[in-house]
């Protein structure tokens, strides 16, 4: 399979370092206190409101204590021993070369078919020569300014609609709703800004690699995404290439907001660095992503393929507000090695006849450990609400894990929930009937597991299923046999 | 805090107890005192919260029940022989027991603990080991008496035998029995075990505690019916330890109680074991009925059944947490966990969770739940044959409860419980 030029831009999309040539060396001390808040604002050049809401949310941090309630393992970590602000890195603290890069990496760039440069820009190699992004990038800035959708970086919005970011910053993710999103309000270092106006049809999928002055904002990202009334959005967020990263925890806030009519699609493929083979180094994926569906008729739609990261603690979530609003979470999650994810959805029915649909696959190869954690409630306002969930898992080897634990409650008499939940593993059946028509084992095994995850590999834009696809088969490699 | 736990604490041990037995009892004091009533903020008291119960004074109460007072509480027809609890004490002049067969052994814990103390002593405390669990504890350090039944290897008891439990007194009164019953190898036996109160309009507690040991190929049908009195609150923790081919089959009526908690922890200890647990609740005014399963899967080639029904009104409330955990290991697992819900009103709530936990590969697992209301069509198909609304609405209710009800091991029981559940959807605002 080779890859198509879009699936190349998309791999080459993520937070790489070295990606551009003005590098500010600039970076805080470990530490956290409100100094460190003030010096973030500042150096960001921010508005007076912002250093307010950052100070809120930081003394607001001090007051809580480290969620224990996931199914994860990881020893305490420490806050002070974080730097909470780093401007980008310079090209030569990452190897000179893809000499020197892990050569399990570069086989599985290979694999992808990933072209040497954007492998080198993956690897946070210093490279000089950046293949065309920036023109590429700067003709889909003149279509989207037409189209009058802003896609600009956090930062910016700050200075450039400060309205806007007033109005709904924070508005889905409050700073007081958990441990780490609280930690994001107070130190995010950047994020991407989407608006799109009333009517309005985003004439292209929007992806943070076309944001050209968006780099390394990975640690403490924040995004947000308000879609006007009628308009529509699909979003792509992360990158099927692995990637090397010196922040081993990553807090992100996600929030997403749609008015009457409109609708979000927001797919992620996650594929971190899940450390070696003990599970040292990985990163730790605590992420927080809420979309609110305000609007009547409005939707949100959550697509994730979870195969990256030691830990990952993830629960895109939609509040279906709005009359007839309708929110739909799929995902696969791969757990391998001494991976641990903890994940699933809420989905909140507040309004009338709202719907929604729940679709994860999980796979725990190795000793992966895997929990899906769901919500689903029905409120006493939410007439004709309509829930189906459906989690399945599939177990390869006997040393894995998944757990199962959906949360339903129902204050409506008119709702229609199902959940159903099952479990097993490839069957010696399936197998051997692939090995009669002369499929490899490890062909058979890719075969089946991607049959298994199709219902969420059809939820994803074309380029990105594919890729999906392979990704899933190279991370299963050697998981059975 | 232990100021409010006084009253479940109980007296101290009688003077001439055996030191173990004073020993144990110390040790679920000083437990139930450490762990104190559970907050929201823990994770199995998510939706129920206990401290109503504590704010509550209740009496020890006497076991005195007239004899023309019990003859209402039973079930007619029923071909049983009866044990009768009074206020969680045995009360023998209520009984009626024949003659027991060979190696068959039916009595009150309170007496065998004071005339043969090494009988009861293997098997006193010995499933019911959860360090976290705060009633199971209180029972222990409080309660006094129940029920043991000790079935010898291969001993089968000729006719089921029937326990009764009554609240009964004119203040709240607090029954804390604990029953042992014990199947030896190949032994079979089939309990009813009913919950009821003689005063509808008081609030007494129960809070049973069951212990169950099923030895190698042991069988034991149960049948659980919980009918106390409208206020009271009912309290019921089963502990069930299973060996090799044994097979347990469980059936839980919930009816009555203004809050009623049932818990069931099982696990398996040897392979080939068969569990088979299904439930029938009616939650209506003002009620919570709240159900907590737990089946350990702790080695390879068992099986699990779990099928719970609800059925919701008025202002009832239902709570529905079960767990089916796979050890590593317990390869070729088969365990399937359902609930299905009738939410019939808009005032009703139901939180569910159906948890699985699996750590082997090779196995055959699943969990449903639905909660849904009468489907409009059938209401219809009804209603065009000239049935009232009323009516059709109710007799939907009684084919959904019926899959549940129909599996009671008697015409008598299915009839009694049929017509229970006909009462109260008679007397449930159904519209």
């Amino acid at each position: 399979m080779t890859s198509t030029p879009a699936v190349e831009d998309i791999v080459g999309s993520e937070y790489e370092h070295g990606f551009t040539t003005e590098i500010e060396s600039d970076t805080l001390p470990p530490g956290l206190d409100e100094d460190v808040v003030r010096a973030i604002s500042a150096r960001k050049g921010e508005p007076e409101f912002m250093t307010e809401w950052r100070l809120k949310a930081y003394r607001h941090w001090l007051t809580m204590t480290p969620p224990n309630w996931a199914d994860v393992d990881h020893p305490p970590i420490d806050f002070q021993a974080i730097s909470y602000y780093s401007a980008p890195k310079r090209p030569e603290d990452g190897p000179k070369s893809l000499d020197e890069v892990d050569p399990a990496l570069l086989e599985t760039y290979e694999k992808l078919g990933i072209p040497i440069e954007e492998q080198k820009a993956l690897a946070g190699v210093a490279v000089d020569a950046v293949f065309d992004s920036v023109s590429v990038a700067t003709t889909f800035r003149e279509t989207l300014a037409e189209a009058g959708v802003i896609f600009c970086s956090i930062s910016e919005a700050v200075h450039a609609y400060p309205e806007l970011v007033k109005q709904y910053l924070g508005s889905v993710v409050p700073h007081t709703d958990n441990y780490f999103a609280c930690l994001n309000a107070a130190v995010f270092s950047d994020g991407t800004f989407v608006y799109i106006p009333e009517g309005v049809r985003c004439p292209m999928e929007l992806s943070t690699y076309f944001r050209i002055n968006a780099r390394n904002t990975g640690q403490f990202e924040r995004t947000l995404i308000v879609a006007e009334a009628g308009s529509y959005v699909s979003y792509l967020e992360g990158c099927t290439a692995p990637q090397r990263d010196e922040n081993q925890l990553h807090a992100a806030v996600v929030e997403l907001i749609a008015l009457d009519d409109a609708e979000i699609k927001y797919s992620t493929v996650q594929n971190w660095y899940p450390g070696d083979a003990q599970g040292r180094g990985g990163i730790y994926n605590f992420v927080t992503k809420r979309g609110d569906c305000r609007g009547a008729r409005s939707k949100i739609s959550w697509t994730q393929v979870e195969t990256g990261s030691a830990i990952t603690w993830k629960y895109p979530s939609c509040l279906l507000r709005g009359e007839d609003a309708v929110g739909e979470f799929y995902s696969v999650a791969v757990t391998k090695g001494r991976q641990q994810a903890d994940t699933g959805t809420k989905m909140i029915h507040i309004g009338p006849n709202t719907r929604s649909t729940i679709v994860s696959k999980g796979i725990s190869a190795g000793e992966g450990r895997q929990t899906y954690r769901g919500l689903v409630r029905i409120g006493q306002r939410a007439a004709n609400a309509r829930n189906h969930t459906q989690c399945d898992s599939l177990l390869i080897g006997d040393r894995c894990t998944a757990n199962t634990v959906p949360y339903i409650e129902v204050k409506h008499p008119s709702a229609n929930m199902e959940h159903e939940a099952t479990t097993s593993k490839i069957s010696d059946d399936q197998l051997f009937y692939c090995r009669a028509r002369g499929l490899s084992e490890e062909d058979a095994v890719s075969m089946i597991v991607n049959g298994f995850c199709k219902e969420v590999f059809n939820e994803l834009p074309m380029e990105f299923a594919v890729e999906a696809q392979k990704l899933l088969s190279i991370s299963l490699e050697g998981a059975v046999g | 805090m232990s100021g409010e736990l006084a009253t479940w604490l109980g007296a101290a041990t009688p003077n001439g107890s055996p030191a173990w037995l004073e020993a144990w009892r110390t040790s679920a004091r000083e437990r139930a005192t450490a762990l104190g009533v559970p907050g929201s903020k823990q994770e199995a008291w998510r939706y129920t919260n206990p401290r109503r119960l504590f704010e509550q004074a209740f009496d020890e109460g006497a076991a005195v029940l007239a004899a023309e007072a019990l003859a209402p509480l039973l079930v007619e027809g029923l071909e049983a022989d009866r044990v009768v609890l009074v206020n969680g004490r045995y009360a023998p002049e209520h009984g009626r027991l024949g003659a027991l067969p060979e190696g068959v052994r039916i009595d009150s814990l309170a007496r065998l603990l004071a005339e043969d103390p090494e009988a009861v002593r293997p098997h006193l405390g010995a499933l019911a080991d959860d360090p976290a669990a705060l009633f199971p504890a209180l029972n222990a350090a409080g309660g006094a008496d129940g029920l043991v039944v000790l079935l010898a290897p291969g001993a089968r008891l000729e006719r089921p035998l029937e326990l009764l439990h009554v609240t009964t007194g004119e203040r709240p009164t607090l029954a804390q029995p604990r029953h042992l019953i014990v199947l030896g190898e190949g032994a079979e036996a089939r309990l009813v075990e009913r919950y009821v109160g003689a005063e509808p309009s008081i609030a007494h507690a129960t809070n049973a505690v069951l212990e169950i040991d099923l030895a190698a190929e042991a069988r034991l049908d149960h049948e659980r019916i919980q009918h106390d009195s409208a206020e009271s609150f009912h309290l019921s923790t089963l502990y069930l330890h299973q060996q090799a081919r044994s097979r347990y089959q469980g059936l839980n009526i919930g009816l009555g109680g203004r809050w009623a908690r049932t818990d069931i922890n099982t696990r398996f200890a040897g392979p080939g074991a068969e569990c088979v647990l299904h439930g029938l609740y009616l939650s209506g005014d003002g009620q919570l009925i709240d159900y907590h399963l737990d089946v350990d899967h702790a080695v390879p080639d068992c099986t699990s059944v779990e099928l719970f029904k609800g059925i919701l009104y008025g202002q009832g409330r239902a709570v529905f947490d079960g767990r089916v955990f796979v050890a590593q290991d317990a390869q070729r697992t088969d365990a399937a966990m359902s609930n299905r819900n009738l939410m019939l009103s808009e005032r009703a709530e139901i939180d569910t969770k159906p948890q699985l936990e699996i750590n082997a590969d090779d196995v055959k697992c699943s969990h449903g739940t639905t909660v849904g209301q009468i489907d409009p069509q059938m209401l219809f198909y009804l209603r065009a044959r000239g049935i009232p609304e009323a009516s059709a609405r109710r007799m939907l209710c009684l084919g959904f409860a019926e899959e549940i009800i129909g599996r009671l091991g008697d015409e008598a029981l299915r009839a009694e419980i049929a017509a229970l559940v006909g009462d109260r959807l008679e007397a449930a605002p159904l519209d």
